[in-house]
C-alpha cells in the first residue's frame, strides 16, 4: 500500500544539540530548530511567525550522523533536515500521559562552512553570528519552546 | 526557511469539520501512515504505522468534509506547527498538527470496487 510520512525543515538551532547513549551503547543526539515564516495581515502589515521543531537523529548506516551533529552544530547553525514524524507518549511524573512529535532525522545537511574544528566564527559570542541567528535567538521565549 | 511535510496515508476517522469565529470551514482529519520498520527476527518485513493530525481551512475544508470517509487514502502537503493551550485544570497540552497547503484524494472511494 503507498504510504509516505516525510519533512523537510531548513532553520537554525535554538540550542546547542545534546548527545546521550541507549542502554545498549547507541548514540542519539537531539536538537530544536526554528523555522520562521511571514504573512501579510489585512492591514498590509508583514507579520513574522516562529515554529519550532524537535530532531533525532540516530547512526544511519555507516553515516555516524548522531556524532557529527553534535560535534558540528552548535545554537545558531543553520541546517537542512530531511525526516519522518513521529509522536511517542509517556507518563509524567504527575501520571499524566503525555505525549510529543518529533522528526527522526534521515539526512542533516551542515548549511554552514566549519571552522576550526566545527566552531562557526563567534561561537558563544552571539552578537557575532550573522544577522538571522541572532534575531532567532533573541525571538526564542524558554516558555514558548515545546520540550 | 523551509517547513515542509508530505504524507501519503488513510484517513483512521471521519473529519471534524467546524466553522472559526470568522465563519471560515475548518476541517480536522486524522491519517494514519505506514512506513518501513525495520524487520523482525525472522527477517520479515514490519511495519510502523504513525498517525498525524491535519487541519484544512476554507474552501477545502467544505471538500474534505463532503468527500473524505474513513479509510480514504490521501495525499497531502503543508506545513508543521505546535500550538500549546491550558485545560480547565490549568495543564499545558502540546499538540503538533500538519496545517494542509494541498489535498489530493487517492485510489477509489469507499464502497466502491478497488
Amino acid at each position: 500500500m503507498a504510504s509516505l510520512n516525510k519533512v523537510l525543515l531548513m532553520g537554525r538551532l535554538t540550542r546547542d544539540p545534546e548527545m546521550r547513549y541507549t542502554p545498549s551503547g547507541q548514540p542519539v543526539s537531539s536538537f530544536s530548530i526554528a523555522t520562521n515564516r511571514y504573512t501579510v495581515g489585512n492591514d498590509g502589515e508583514k507579520k513574522e511567525f516562529t515554529d519550532y521543531h524537535n530532531i533525532v537523529a540516530w547512526n544511519i548506516g555507516k553515516r555516524n550522523l548522531a556524532e557529527q551533529v553534535a560535534q558540528y552544530l552548535h545554537k545558531g547553525s543553520l541546517v537542512y533536515v530531511e525526516g519522518r514524524l513521529q509522536t511517542r507518549s509517556w507518563e509524567g511524573q504527575d501520571g499524566q500521559k503525555r505525549r510529543t512529535t518529533e522528526v527522526i532525522a534521515n539526512d542533516v545537511q551542515f548549511l554552514e562552512p566549519r571552522q576550526n574544528g566545527g566552531r562557526p566564527a563567534g561561537a558563544g559570542a552571539t552578537d557575532e553570528l550573522p544577522a538571522m541567528a541572532e534575531e532567532t535567538a533573541r525571538d526564542v521565549d524558554p516558555d514558548e519552546i515545546p520540550f | 526557511m523551509v517547513n515542509k511535510v508530505i504524507l501519503i496515508g488513510r484517513l483512521t476517522a471521519d473529519p471534524e469539520l467546524r466553522a472559526t469565529n470568522g465563519g471560515q470551514h475548518v476541517a480536522n482529519l486524522r491519517v494514519a501512515t505506514n512506513t518501513y520498520g525495520g524487520k523482525d527476527d525472522e527477517g520479515n518485513r514490519k511495519e510502523h504505522t504513525e498517525f498525524h493530525q491535519l487541519v484544512v481551512f476554507g474552501r477545502q475544508a467544505e471538500v474534505v468534509g463532503e468527500y473524505l470517509r474513513k479509510g480514504r487514502l490521501i495525499f497531502c502537503d503543508g506545513r508543521l506547527q505546535t500550538r500549546t493551550w491550558d485545560d480547565a485544570e490549568g495543564k499545558k497540552h502540546w499538540s503538533t498538527e500538519i496545517l494542509v497547503d494541498n489535498l489530493q484524494m487517492l485510489g477509489p472511494k469507499p464502497g466502491e470496487a478497488a
